[in-house]
């Protein structure tokens, strides 16, 4: 019954759906508060009727109820209590659901805490919401419905694809989908601007602070997805330009300009068309990955299940709403008015330079993404873009951005100057340069352009500080009057710096691993030890165990500094039973912000080594490479401090004046 | 009839919260306020920042001049205010609502819901009811069990050939070598090993098949399984003549209600007639044996024949497949209509029609069969429970 009542509420979520997307336009249409009103609690009922859908999902999961067809599919009755929840959406209908929770809950979200929106606008938002919500929901239903029942039902289900039976995986499609969806918000409240024709610097403030939490969420995603496929895929990598990431990758970057582009919205009313466009870009590029990884177009960990209606289905929605979309700007495009004006060095100029830079390096993955699949389906012929093709047109793309971070906080709006930035900028810039050259000289024989690539990463961290720095006035003042000062610094001003500082640190982890990790592939036999980073690895042998759903052979390896053991590390070859399907557990011992990495491969069953427990081991140290990811975090912390900026809230006419006036006619 | 009971208060908690901004007199509030908070905050912000030091007096003063612009425009625009608005759309949005809700949960539902099936955890499924156990429940016990003594070659003996059946091949092709490394080589494992990969080739003899069949012919010189497959191998490779005289030696030393002759008549007679070598091997008459045999076959080597002939109908044009399913239903209901006397080969008929789509002849197929078999008796009842199974409504009970 509960497994029914789940559906049901699915059922019911696409009928309040569809009230949603009439009733409040038709009301802001005609100037009718009440109608625009239902907008409120249908956002409310949306979000709990999936909310209880999502649970009933969950229920059968947790029970094993196989006469689910969806649990039968992807669910076992041994697996451990976590994966049986984190397979609700490991497979294609249930992260569907999850993504129209998520879609549902930012919808509430604005009914709730958009109190400061004009009654319009946000009748308008929540109904574009409601548009997208209906599409999915009715995709859900008709293609994907995850409660489609068997009877009479089996007494065994088929099991989660290993892969994906990770704690990573239980995080990272949810916060992934936060991000993703989340974009979903800017993207209504372009097209709800567009309807009502009135895009201005209070717009840009309002939508600022959804871009904010998309953006925070989205980057944290990403970021564990990559941390996840780093040590679950045994391959080593922390990025492989793989079509799912970079559909994940594209609504980041254009994302990110869109924060930057919104902020010259704000300020001074210029780039509106601008940022009108990216705000449906971005979400369009969501809808491109979501169609991507759910038509089953690629095949890929991320791919559960291929069906082509689906992909057919998908593609529809994606036409209709970017196609649309994309009307109703050129359509109203022509009407805004071009803002405030400004000289090409200054703040505005600096923004624009990171939109060009942004879009630009957008238009890049985009093209290194789609190029292949669409060669492959007009000619058949299968070419792979990989990282070569992307770390040549998208790192040169990014380095003068890079390059040029710092400056911008540094330049006044309007009309900035270059050389007083310049200037201002001496220290960071000659620090950096030291740092490089330490590099340069500490790891002997590192090529110049990883000591240069170093001096970008701290050039970017003692940017972001010297901008605190001079806005808190330190070293004009005393030291308490500009820790007063700092404390007093608008918390998006703080929140930006640390973005900044944030992805420095990644850039420093980014270089580090790339020039100075070593690689080693060897066959070892136990007792053997091998040297890694200034560590002695031993093998001490090969063990079989078994987990609560699969077999694995354990090897286990000594770490030694100095002939002193250090500490043991494990990595295993895992099958899971059910699915026979095998996976590498990598071995991964973490020092400082370096890490040496461990992974088995094929047992040696050939030759004199044969039987004797001799194995293939992939060995490598990666120095610095955590600090890719620490990055990302302070990255997504600068969002949070920069979304509790009380200024963000600032639109609600405050309530004691809207009490004097209703009041005043009855007195 | 609880569902039921928490469908309804859903939907109506859900209409009736859609409903109360409808039915509300809402207060006036203009239009142009939002905007005209965000730009004084605006202002104020330039005025700290100028305190601050951050920005210098003149820039302040530009700064303040435009955003003072906006608030002109923001106050302008404010007086078209929204007013309160009673009247027919409200009231049509109200009857929409009330309408709609329902109409479509309830409608939808009905359509794609299965509101009758009670939730079935496992934990409370654990001792099955005495109906069918049913062979995933078998197996599912059986992978347990090997789970945890994986060393039961006899445990994978048993579940081989049934994977095979099943169309797991993966599965039985790990069984049977996990048989053969336990208990160690018989001519019925070494062929069911290749059998496996004959069906996971989509009929394809691969040379490792060959070499399996082989083995278990070195074994046991009469293995009639192993027989056929290499028979067929020489059909695969265009050898007719050697194909012709291996499928005549293995019919001379089968039985003659052996279920697998009709197959080698079959292909004897196709080979006699010289047809083109590639051509011959469709032409295998593929379920006719399953469909044609009253009883379970005895021999273990029997088992063989169903997934060797799905393989080898999977491995055919989609329209031909079809096409010769069709013709080897209809034959077996014209065989049924004159002995009817077959409760098995009813419920086979059953099962095609119903698969095939076609419920009319489903339906009448169990008709004629409650006619031989009342529905009292054992097999009457089995068959009205497959025909529940199947979805097949039964006749009405004068039918009798």
């Amino acid at each position: 019954m509960i497994v029914e009542l789940g559906h049901y509420a699915l059922i019911v979520a696409l009928a309040t759906a569809l009230v949603q997307s009439v009733v409040p336009v038709i009301g802001a249409r005609r100037g009718d508060l009440a109608m625009m009103n239902v907008a409120h609690p249908a956002a409310i009922a949306s979000f709990l009727l999936v909310l209880l859908s999502f649970g009933a999902l969950t229920y059968a999961y947790v029970t094993s109820d196989f006469s689910v067809q969806n649990v039968y599919e992807n669910s076992h009755s041994l697996k451990p209590l976590i994966f049986k929840i984190s397979g609700v959406w490991g497979n294609h209908e249930g992260s569907m659901v999850l993504w129209i929770l998520i879609l549902v809950f930012f919808s509430a979200l604005v009914a709730t805490f958009g109190g400061n929106l004009p009654a319009t606008l946000r009748a308008n938002v929540l109904a574009v919401q409601a548009w997208i919500t209906s599409a999915f929901l009715f995709f859900v239903l008709l293609t994907s419905n995850p409660f489609a029942r068997i009877a009479p039902a089996p007494m065994e289900g088929r099991d989660l694809n290993p892969i994906l039976q990770d704690i990573g995986l239980a995080i990272h499609p949810p916060l992934l989908y936060l991000g993703y969806v989340g974009f979903s918000i800017c993207f209504s409240f372009a097209i709800a601007a567009l309807m009502d024709g009135r895009i201005d610097a209070a717009w840009a403030r309002w939508v600022r602070p959804w871009t904010l939490a998309a953006w925070t969420f989205l980057t944290a995603g990403i970021s564990m997805g990559s941390y996840w496929a780093y040590y679950e895929l045994g391959w080593g990598g922390w990025w492989f330009w793989d079509p799912v990431e970079n559909a994940s990758f594209m609504p980041w970057l254009a994302g990110t300009a869109l924060l930057h582009s919104a902020l010259v919205m704000e300020k001074r009313e210029a780039l509106r068309i601008w940022t009108v466009l990216l705000a449906i870009l971005t979400f369009s590029l969501s809808l491109l990955g979501t169609f991507l990884v759910r038509s089953g177009v690629l095949t890929s960990v991320h791919t559960f299940a291929s069906d082509p209606t689906r992909g057919v289905f998908i593609l529809g929605i994606l036409v209709l709403f970017i196609g649309g979309a994309l009307s109703l700007f050129a359509l109203r495009a022509a009407s805004l008015k071009s803002g405030g004006l400004f000289q090409p060095i200054s703040r505005e100029g600096a923004l624009v330079f990171n939109n060009l830079f942004l879009t630009t390096a957008t238009a890049t993955v985009l093209i290194g993404t789609l190029y292949p699949l669409l060669l492959e389906s007009l000619t058949g012929e299968k070419i792979s873009v990989g990282p070569p093709f992307f770390n040549l047109t998208f790192g040169p793309v990014m380095l003068p951005l890079l390059l040029a971070v710092p400056f911008g906080p540094l330049l006044a709006w309007k009309r900035g100057d270059l050389i007083g930035a310049a200037q201002r900028l001496y220290m960071a810039a000659g620090l950096s340069l030291l740092a490089g050259l330490a590099a340069l000289y500490f790891a002997t024989g590192a090529p110049v352009l990883a000591a240069l690539g170093i001096a970008l990463g701290f050039f970017l961290v003692f940017g972001a500080l010297t901008d605190l720095a001079l806005r808190s006035g330190l070293g004009k003042t005393s030291l308490a009057v500009s820790w007063k000062r700092f404390a007093g610094l608008p918390r998006s001003t703080l929140g930006g710096a640390l973005a900044h500082l944030g992805l420095g640190v990644s850039v420093l982890g980014i270089v580090g691993v790339t020039a100075f990790e070593t690689e080693q592939v060897r066959e070892m036999s136990p007792g053997e030890v091998t040297e890694a980073g200034g560590y002695t690895l031993r093998f001490d042998g090969m063990e079989p165990a078994v987990g609560p759903n699969y077999t694995e052979d354990v090897g286990h390896f000594t770490v030694l500094v100095d002939g002193e053991p250090l500490a043991r590390m494990d990595s295993a070859k895992r099958l899971y039973t059910a699915r026979r399907m095998p996976t590498t557990e990598a071995g991964i011992l973490t020092r400082g912000v370096n890490q040496l990495y461990v992974s088995l491969g094929d047992p040696v069953e050939t030759g004199e080594a044969a039987g004797s427990g001799t194995i293939v081991v992939r060995v490598w140290w990666k120095p610095m490479v955590t600090l890719i990811w620490y990055g990302t975090i302070i990255m997504a912390a600068g969002g949070i401090i920069s979304l509790s900026d009380r200024r963000l809230r600032v639109g609600a006419p405050s309530r004691s004046r809207r009490a004097r006036a209703a009041m005043e006619p009855a007195e | 009839m609880m569902f039921w009971v928490l469908a309804a208060i859903l939907t109506a908690v859900v209409t009736i919260a859609l409903l109360l901004p409808l039915a509300r007199r809402v207060p006036v509030v203009a239009g142009g306020d939002h905007d005209v908070e965000v730009y004084s905050d605006q202002l104020s912000e330039v005025d700290r920042d100028s305190n601050a030091g951050l920005i210098d007096e003149a820039e302040a003063e530009y700064a303040r001049a435009e955003i003072a612009r906006r608030l002109l425009r923001a106050d302008r625009r404010s007086d078209a205010g929204i007013e309160e608005r009673s009247g027919r759309m409200r009231r049509v949005a109200q009857v929409g609502v009330i309408v709609a809700v329902p109409a479509i949960a309830m409608g939808a539902y009905l359509t794609a819901g299965s509101p009758g099936l009670p939730d079935q955890p496992l934990a409370s499924r654990a001792a099955p009811p005495s109906e069918r156990s049913g062979p995933e429940m078998l197996i599912a016990q059986a992978e347990a069990h090997l789970a945890d003594n994986p060393d039961d070659g006899r445990g994978w003996d048993v579940l081989a050939p049934i994977y095979l059946r099943m169309g797991r091949f993966d599965d039985a092709e790990m069984a049977y070598a996990n048989a053969m490394r336990i208990l160690g080589p018989s001519a019925e494992r070494h062929s069911g090993y290749g059998e496996t990969l004959v069906a996971a080739a989509g009929g394809v003899i691969s040379e490792e098949a060959r070499i399996a069949f082989q083995s278990a012919r070195e074994l046991e010189p009469d293995e009639p399984k192993a027989a056929f497959y290499l028979a067929m191998a020489l059909v695969q490779e265009g050898r007719n003549e050697r194909a012709l005289q291996a499928f005549e030696d293995l019919a001379e030393t089968s039985p003659p209600d052996a279920p697998w002759m009709e197959v080698v008549d079959a292909q004897i007679a196709t080979l006699d007639r010289e047809r083109s070598a590639t051509g011959s091997l469709t032409l295998a008459p593929l379920e006719l044996p399953n469909l044609a045999g009253s009883q379970e076959p005895s021999a273990p080597s029997g088992s063989s024949a169903p997934s060797d002939e799905a393989a080898a109908i999977q491995s055919m044009p989609e329209s031909e497949r079809r096409e010769m399913i069709v013709g080897m239903v209809e034959s077996l209901d014209a065989r049924l209509r004159e002995n009817p006397d077959n409760a098995d080969g009813w419920m086979r008929l059953m099962r095609s029609y119903s698969v095939l789509g076609r419920d009319d002849a489903a339906n009448d197929a169990l008709t004629r069969a409650l006619e031989a078999f009342p529905r009292d008796s054992e097999q009457g009842a089995a068959l009205l429970a497959l025909a529940s199974e199947l979805g097949i409504d039964a006749p009405a009970e004068e039918a009798q």
